[in-house]
């Protein structure tokens, strides 16, 4: 009985998340009260269980990289990288959307995908006012970028840290298994935009001029914190890079760097921690707490089981699946509950494989669904609702619609080239 | 002291007023806002110089203050040029964002106006009788000279 209770808790929570009837805090939190009232869930399962409880080394991973972006981002490093890399494109509206697209995804593989495109927004609008060129194509053209870049490492988007924290899997196996597929899919994005966004390519030489008279070393407000900062993040990038010879967890490396950072730029720590999203923290541990709540009452156990048995050894079919119904399901709901529920699941999958590169490829064919698959509708991801906001607030709206019949096109290209590097990668040439 | 005697004459603009006009109006006498009227002379709203800024200055920039430094002399003026083609009107916020009018009768105490003041949150509050004309304005200024008078030296 307790079981089916338990089962009616969580999925009533997912369906007030993914239907966004009340605040998703508000859901995961009430949910996790629900498994504590239940009897399900105490103290010792849901905060200090490594199995149930909440995962801190992704909570603490998420706070450490908000904190440092918070720092980051008062230097104004974004925007004169993004006037910079347009000036060099002398104004030509497609090689300036091409900048803005690796800007985008580069600075999204090493930041959160929300920060960064609530950094480059308010420039790109900048830069297409003066070159006059409609700014929703590029909007939607960067927060795709996003969307993709954030694919290629384990702090890019937060299904991959909450994958890292299930798999065991490292920085470096993110790189080395995500970062590849991610170069593809960019090229790939970069010539679809072209097509896509063709009619937004007007070159109007007569404003030339009117762009290459912003002066980029004014956007920097701080140099000695820009530098600070610089050094910071790059020793942060080498721990990343090293944890696993270190031995420190990824979310130690990342509250190492943001303790640094607070520390040696003597700002206050009020600004400091302003950008730190305590709403998604807290969101974050409603659903560790729901899904430990399944684990601990062996639903996940009965549904790996079953899956298991159901895959039988044939790793390629199941990671076909994953990776499809992944891409399909991020389109529709949060990506990071649909992780959450998902990575026990992929865990007994992949054990029960042993170690072969096959059932290992599940990992990568989750992260990539999950993470792709947010571009296919406006909702699909948090950065799409951002930057739909920013642009209606700068009287350009985009409609659900005008996204999604961009979104869908590129997340079904950008998810079956994706399957195919899975199948050639890790079952024909494995 | 009451609004009647605290009133001063106040420039009106009316919704069709060009924006830069307005604005000029508000720079030239030292405003901080200016008092709208409707078509028949009636108080429609007051106009504060910071909307006129909000409108004058992109959200892109609002969201992002450290874009303004980028501009060089020309970029600035070509922003401010955006208010010689538009209206009053177009400067004002959206119906359903609007308070209600900050206005008070003449019969309004000092701090009945500081109170209207402060919940309309706005620096002028006009003065209107019961025929709905406007007599005048009252500003955060005007208010201030009467609320705290200078205290001669000794």
């Amino acid at each position: 009985m307790t079981t089916v209770l338990v089962v009616i808790v969580f999925t009533t929570a997912y369906i007030l998340i993914a239907t966004e009837r009340i605040h998703r805090v508000a859901a995961a939190l009430g949910g996790a009260a629900m498994m504590v009232v239940l009897g399900v869930v105490n103290a010792e399962v849901a905060f200090f269980s490594e199995r149930t409880g909440v995962d801190w080394n992704v909570i603490f991973l998420l706070l450490g990289m908000m904190i440092m972006v918070g720092v980051l981002r008062q230097t104004g490093v974004f925007e004169f990288v993004a006037i910079w890399a347009a000036k060099r494109a002398k104004g030509r509206p497609f090689a300036i959307m091409v900048m803005l697209i690796v800007l985008t995804a580069v600075a999204s593989a090493l930041l959160d995908n929300v920060t960064t495109v609530l950094l480059v927004a308010p420039v790109t609008l900048l830069l297409c006012d003066r070159i006059d060129a409609p700014p929703v194509p590029f909007l939607i053209a960067e927060v795709m970028a996003s969307n993709i870049g954030g694919t290629a490492t384990l702090i890019g988007d937060p299904p991959n840290i909450i994958i890292a924290a299930k798999s065991g899997l490292s920085f470096n196996d993110f790189v080395l298994n995500l970062a590849p597929i991610v170069v593809v899919l960019l090229l790939v994005f970069i010539v679809m935009a072209r097509v896509m966004f063709r009619s937004a390519f007007t070159f109007h030489p007569e404003k030339v001029e009117a762009l290459m008279a912003l002066d980029e070393r004014e956007a920097i407000t701080d140099r000695k914190l820009l530098i600070k900062s610089m050094v910071v993040l790059l020793a942060v990038m080498i721990g990343f890079v090293s944890h696993s010879a270190l031995h420190l967890e990824p979310s130690m490396v990342a509250l190492l760097g943001a303790g640094a950072l607070v520390a040696i730029s003597k700002l206050d720590v009020s600004d400091c921690i302003a950008d730190v999203e305590w709403s998604t923290l807290v969101f974050f541990m409603g659903l560790f707490i729901m899904v430990g709540a399944l684990i601990e009452v062996g639903v996940i156990g009965t549904i790996s089981k079953a899956a298991t048995e159901a895959v039988d050894g044939k790793y390629f079919l199941a990671s076909t699946v994953l990776l499809f119904a992944s891409g399909a399901l991020s389109g529709i709901v949060d990506n990071i509950p649909y992780v959450a529920t998902m990575a026990p699941l992929v865990a007994d999958l992949v054990s029960s494989g042993g170690g072969d590169a096959g059932a290992n490829a599940a990992w990568w064919s989750l992260a990539l669904g999950a993470d792709l698959g947010g571009n296919a509708t406006a909702v699909g991801a948090s950065a799409n609702v951002v930057v739909l906001g920013i642009a209606a607030r700068n009287g350009h709206p985009i409609s659900f619609w005008q996204f999604t019949k961009y979104g869908l096109i590129v997340a079904a290209v950008t998810i079956s080239i994706a399957w195919g590097y899975v199948a050639l990668r890790y079952f024909m040439f494995a | 002291m009451r609004a009647r005697e605290l009133a001063e004459q106040f420039p009106i603009v009316s919704l069709t007023t060009n924006a830069l006009t307005a604005a000029r109006t508000m720079g030239d006498q030292r405003h901080p806002g200016l008092i709208v009227c409707d078509g028949e002379g009636h108080p429609h709203t007051v106009l504060p110089g910071s909307q006129v800024l909000r409108f004058m200055i992109p959200s892109y920039i609002q969201d992002d203050p450290a874009l303004a430094r980028v501009y060089d002399e020309r970029g600035s003026d070509e922003l401010l040029t955006k208010l010689s083609t538009k209206t009053v009107q177009e400067l004002l916020p959206k119906r359903q964002d609007r308070d209600e009018l900050p206005v008070v009768d003449p019969d309004a105490t000092s701090l009945e106006v500081a109170a209207v003041m402060v919940q309309m949150r706005s620096p002028v509050v006009a003065v209107v009788d019961e025929d709905k004309q406007v007599l005048g304005a009252i500003t955060l200024s005007r208010l201030f000279q009467v609320l705290f008078p200078a205290v001669p030296e000794a």
